[in-house]
């Protein structure tokens, strides 16, 4: 484990998923600046050494707006991750480890609805949710959240199956070991495994949908700073200040790829 | 023209994987002479495989001929370019693969994957090749050929299978046939065959092999020369009469010794301190009668076991024998009631418990445990080998934390593992060690009769036999009763008292092992016996 | 007896008991679709037509109850639940999506209208995607040396980490307003197409990438390959006999995962361009809290995905012998195709396992 953490690229991809962290927890350490506030007459200016991102069109230094535009998106899909992963990872349980023991029925019926979670795409999903709910980050984090719920609940329900045929399941119950006893002790921790690294993987997506949604204008209302109200924002200069759109975007696209490395190397481990 | 087609000279293997290299071949030398049928023995871990795809030069990615010379009529393979190779591959070398079941391209039919190698090598029009694909599926002895050959893999047997990969490694007529254990996968009565069916080709066509194998039975049956492979060197090599007849080191003894098929002792308990207290008296301990179990697949039933009768005594070891799809392990099941019977009766002490359920099911498993194949897929790999053995006292409320800690270290020396082995998890103990453990747990809750399944076969020969001593010692010591399930009787006649042999779902024939082994009634049995390699 | 009396009756009846059950839950998915939206729209807090109204009328804070009203007749959304659900559901039978909240149109009549935009735009993105992996798969495989192997490899998680909204800005950047190459907007000329198909193409690719590619690692390492190997194929001989064939069973049943990826990508695309087409309408209609439209597309997007899926799953026996009834072998075990994948995606060739006895084997 600790080797393949050594490795550059890993190494690499931890670091900015601390700098992330702190950009959305501690923003003050890394941008003392005033994301809110901005200078009329800097308006558009290109990245140079006092503004290392730019302005934009209100004068507003792009780069403080981005270290402290991580929270928002960071947290709506950290909560994204955690609602889908909660409800779903629960009804997977529950359909795998109570399938052939009380018929196949229920698990058939729930796993269709299940699949109505994941034949409609993450992002329909969840603009219907804000349509209904309101607009702002919470909304997006739920309907996020449902589209991902689906998918963890159909790989947690085929791990609980596929460790329910492993041949220490069997040996558990003829050693005596009461049946909710082996599936504490036994069935959910090995289940867990591959469902948490999938858990890291669906935050790289979770981050990119909720980016989008709010690049849609459903977000944050302004002038708050979000990653994707960021670029939108940037979007009708995009002829001449190129750096409204590109650099948040990098940023969306860097802490992305690092958090998916992670979840590879994770899940890769035994 | 020198009588050797083969000589290897030195030959280094190693893989890398990150910054590690292995060094699995470390200096081999062997030859094989022209027509000659030659043995390369060794367990796992040997690294006669990695000699074997090192002699085609299709090792797999991460490993590399790191010296020595493959002397092929005269050609040095490890300096040939690519395209010559292609040629010699399936021309002049062919290679028999190991696993029948996966070595052939799934969603091809079996006539043009034989067709495609004839084509490439004797340059035959389509129609041709296709004509000489079926008659070569005739050579190898499947019948209907015509019909198979438009078929896909998954429609054949094991053993047809097998034959279709034999029949396509003679097929451009090469000149040396590498053999990678062209049977451990199949039943001991389809080896025999499949066997008989290489020797008979190597023979008719002067083709010389090269056998690679585990079983030394083997050896002895079909090599006239033997070659010894212990971690990555030659121990030991000769002919066959030599080797295993005047075995020059420890280790060959020790192979020839513990191979099934070349002993015929029964093991003894080996007597340390007292024998048990009281004398054990036979009584039955657990008894099956007509035992009955049919499985839905679709629309079809399939009869898994049907009218098994037979009696487990205390104290004593019932071999339940047979090949795959025998019923043994439903049977097995059933008398463990893990699966439930749809006929008959499972008697214990006398006792009806083929209904029991619940509470009551649960009170009998202390009485009756089960051992089962696969040392790694039985134990738990996120629990420590104190967990896993403290498991059912855990779950039987059984003695405080500290009495269970010293009941697992008795446990532990019961089947003569250190205490140190404690707070490993199973990821970092061998396959033997493994099956110790799961010997050792079962015995926690202090049973009367172990159902063991096939608790032998995923194991080197020579750990085969420390095992079933251990099994052999316990049994003097506690007087259990073992319902022992297997399919090798060469382990058979080392641990059982009394035998069943099961063919299709039904008992074939039962009795006492002496006279099962020497002078079986029915043919069948007879054949399985006669089928074990090496067998005298 | 490879295929038992194969009169064309039979086939017909063959055919017609493998396609029952499947469209039976085709049917039964898209009956949950609608259910799963219509308690969504109706459980959450928030009410949408009231919001519709304030939206409307530009200002939240007086709204006519007589025209709330109104509004929530005409939207379907007025009555007790039980009564909406099977009245909405009858219109969806008879193929009345409902009405919208914001322009008073026919659900359907919108949707309809701008439906071939939206395909123009998928239909080239999936091409455009699924060839370039084909081809940067094929490249790899065959590239003697493994940096150019493990370069190629990297580049798919790339594609899928940059949002479309940022590929989209850049391509519009670089390809129209520097270059000048392709209109940023509008449907006005026909090449208005291909900037934001190329934008979709990437994620696309980069997805059915990795699941080509994963199916022809494990093509490679298997022993039917080396079998190949040692017969004295040719490396593309390999390639495109033994491995390409079976890894195309996995890729094909990516096909319904990307369908569906392709209808969420579309509202970003549409927007970014400004063309017409249901995810601009979605769109549109988040901003006006008309819940109807956006219920309205995800049934449609439902039934298509839905469909992909139907059809891949009715190929399959084509593709993959193993999954073939055959009448002529007792004991080969067909493996459990049928149901939507309990792993994603589902992958038919791992599974296949023989029960073959070896005492079959005839002498």
């Amino acid at each position: 484990m600790i080797r393949r953490l050594l490795r550059p690229t890993t190494l690499l991809s931890l670091l900015i998923v601390l700098i992330a962290a702190v950009m959305a927890l501690a923003p003050g350490l890394l941008a003392p600046g005033d994301p809110l506030a901005g200078v009329t007459g800097d308006r558009l200016l290109a990245p140079g050494l006092a503004h290392p991102f730019g302005t934009d069109a209100l004068g507003r230094d792009v780069y403080t707006r981005t270290v402290h535009g991580a929270f928002l998106s960071l947290a709506a899909a950290t909560a994204a991750v955690l609602v889908g992963g909660i409800a779903g990872g629960a009804i997977g349980l529950v359909c795998g480890a109570l399938r052939g023991r009380v018929g196949t029925t229920v698990d058939f019926v729930v796993m269709r609805f299940v699949d109505v979670l994941i034949a409609v795409p993450g992002i329909l999903l969840a603009l219907i949710v804000v349509a209904t709910l309101g607009f702002g980050p919470w909304s997006i984090a739920l309907g996020v959240g449902l589209g991902a719920a689906g998918s963890f609940a159909r790989v947690m329900r085929a791990q609980v199956l596929r460790v329910r045929g492993e041949e220490y399941v069997e040996a558990a119950a003829t050693l005596g070991v009461r049946p909710l006893t082996v599936l504490g002790r036994h069935i959910l921790p090995n289940a867990m495994r591959p469902v948490l690294a999938m858990a890291a993987l669906e935050l790289g997506t979770a981050i990119l949908s909720v980016s989008t949604i709010s690049f849609l204008g459903f977000g944050v209302q302004p002038p708050s700073p979000e990653w994707g109200a960021l670029v939108s924002d940037g979007r009708d200069y995009i002829a001449t200040a190129w750096w409204l759109t590109v650099l948040p975007g990098a940023v969306i696209v860097c802490v992305v790829l690092a958090v998916t490395r992670l979840a590879r190397v994770i899940g890769v481990e035994r | 023209m020198s009588d050797e087609i083969l000589s290897v000279d030195g030959l280094q293997v190693a893989y890398t994987s990150g910054r590690r290299t292995v060094e699995a071949v470390r200096g081999v030398d062997l030859s094989v002479p022209r027509g000659g049928i030659v043995a390369l023995v060794g367990e796992s871990g040997s690294g006669k495989s990695s000699v074997s795809q090192a002699l085609v030069r299709r090792l797999p990615e991460n490993g590399s001929i790191t010296g020595g010379a493959i002397r092929f009529d005269g050609v040095d393979l490890t300096r040939v370019r690519e395209r010559t190779l292609r040629r010699i591959r399936g021309g002049q070398i062919a290679f028999v693969p190991q696993d029948p079941n996966a070595s052939l391209n799934p969603v091809m039919r079996i006539g043009e994957q034989i067709a495609e190698q004839i084509r490439l090598h004797a340059g035959m029009s389509r129609a041709d090749a296709a004509k000489r694909a079926v008659e070569i599926l005739g050579d190898v002895g499947i019948p209907h050929p015509e019909v198979r050959a438009a078929q896909y893999p998954h429609e054949l047997s094991g053993g047809m299978k097998q034959r279709v990969l034999i029949g396509m490694a003679w097929s451009c007529d090469p000149r040396l046939v590498i053999a990678d254990e062209p049977t451990s996968a199949l039943d001991v009565t389809v080896q025999r065959r499949v066997l008989d069916q290489i020797e008979q080709l190597a023979e008719t066509r002067g083709t010389a092999v090269l056998l690679v194998t585990h079983d030394l039975g083997v050896a002895k049956d079909r090599a006239q020369h033997v070659v010894v492979m212990q971690q990555g060197l030659v121990v030991d090599q000769g002919t066959t009469a030599d080797v295993l007849g005047t075995p020059r080191t420890d280790y060959t003894r020790e192979l020839v010794a513990a191979a099934p098929g070349l002993t015929t002792r029964r093991l003894e308990p080996t007597l340390e301190g007292d024998s048990p207290a009281e004398p054990v008296t036979h009584r039955p301990l657990l008894e099956v009668v007509g035992l009955r179990k049919t499985f839905a697949q679709g629309e079809d039933t399939f009869v898994a076991a049907d009218d098994v009768s037979f009696v487990v005594p205390a104290g004593q070891t019932v071999a339940l024998v047979g090949e795959s799809g025998s019923g043994k392990t439903t049977t097995a099941r059933m008398a463990a009631r893990i699966t439930q019977a749809d006929g008959g009766l499972v008697l214990f002490r006398g006792k009806d418990i083929t209904d029991l359920r619940g509470a009551g099911l649960r009170e009998w498993r202390r009485s009756v445990q089960v051992v089962y194949q696969n040392p790694f897929g039985s134990l738990d790999p996120r629990m420590s080998v104190e967990a896993l053995i403290a498991e059912p006292l855990r779950a039987f409320r059984i003695g405080s934390r500290p009495e269970r800690a010293r009941r697992v270290r008795d446990l532990l020396d019961s089947v003569r593992l250190p205490s140190t082995v404690a707070e490993r998890l199973p990821a970092e103990l061998s396959g033997g060690q493994r099956q110790r453990v799961a010997i050792a747990r079962a015995l926690a809750l202090q049973p009367e009769l172990l159902v063991l399944d096939e608790p032998v076969s995923a194991l080197d020969v020579s750990v085969q036999t420390q095992i079933l001593q251990v099994l052999v010692d316990l049994q003097a010591a506690l007087g259990l009763g073992y319902l022992f399930i297997t399919h090798d009787f060469g382990v058979v006649r080392q641990i059982s008292d009394h035998v069943v042999v099961m063919r299709q779902g039904r008992v074939v024939e039962q009795g006492p092992a002496e006279r099962m082994l020497t002078r079986p009634e029915s043919d069948y049995a007879r054949e399985l016996i006669e089928a074990v390699p090496g067998a005298l | 007896m490879t295929q038992a009396g194969t009169s064309p009756r039979r086939a017909l009846v063959r055919i017609a008991r493998m396609v029952w059950p499947r469209l039976v839950q085709f049917v039964f998915v898209v009956w949950a679709t609608y259910t799963v939206t219509f308690l969504l729209i109706r459980v959450l807090p928030g009410d949408p037509v009231l919001a519709a109204l304030a939206v409307q009328s530009g200002d939240a804070t007086t709204v006519d109850p007589e025209q709330l009203a109104a509004l929530r007749e005409e939207a379907g959304l007025a009555g007790g639940l039980v009564a909406q659900y099977f009245s909405q559901l009858g219109g969806l039978i008879t193929g009345d999506l409902g009405t919208s909240l914001a322009t008073g149109r026919a659900v359907t009549t919108m949707i309809a209208d701008v439906v071939p935009g939206t395909l123009a735009i998928a239909g080239l993105a999936l091409g455009i995607g699924i060839a370039t992996s084909l081809i940067i798969g094929f490249l790899a495989y065959i590239s003697p040396w493994r940096w150019v192997r493990d370069l190629l490899v990297q580049l798919p998680p790339l594609g899928v980490a940059v949002p479309a909204f940022v590929t989209g800005l850049i391509l519009i950047s670089v390809f129209s307003f520097t270059l000048g190459w392709f209109p940023a907007s509008g449907a006005r000329s026909s090449l208005g197409v291909v900037l934001p198909a190329i934008t979709l193409a990437f994620p696309v690719g980069a997805i059915f990438f990795q699941v080509f590619s994963t199916a022809i690692r494990e093509a490679e390492q298997s022993p039917y390959v080396f079998t190949a190997d040692v017969k004295g194929l040719s490396r593309l001989a390999v390639f495109r006999k033994h491995i390409l064939r079976n890894a195309m069973l996995p890729s094909v049943t990516s096909i319904g995962l990307l369908i569906g990826f392709l209808a969420g990508g579309t509202a970003v695309v549409e927007t970014v361009f400004s063309r017409d087409g249901i995810g601009r309408i979605v769109v549109a209609a988040v901003q006006a809290r008309d819940v109807n439209v956006i219920q309205g597309v995800i049934i449609v997007v439902a039934i298509v995905y839905a469909l992909a899926a139907l059809l891949v799953d009715v190929s399959y026996p084509f593709i993959d012998p193993r999954l073939r009834r055959q009448a002529a072998n007792p004991g080969a075990a067909a493996p459990a195709a049928g149901a939507p994948a309990d792993a994603v995606p589902a992958n038919p060739s791992g599974s296949a396992q023989s029960t073959q006895t070896g005492s079959e084997d005839a002498r």
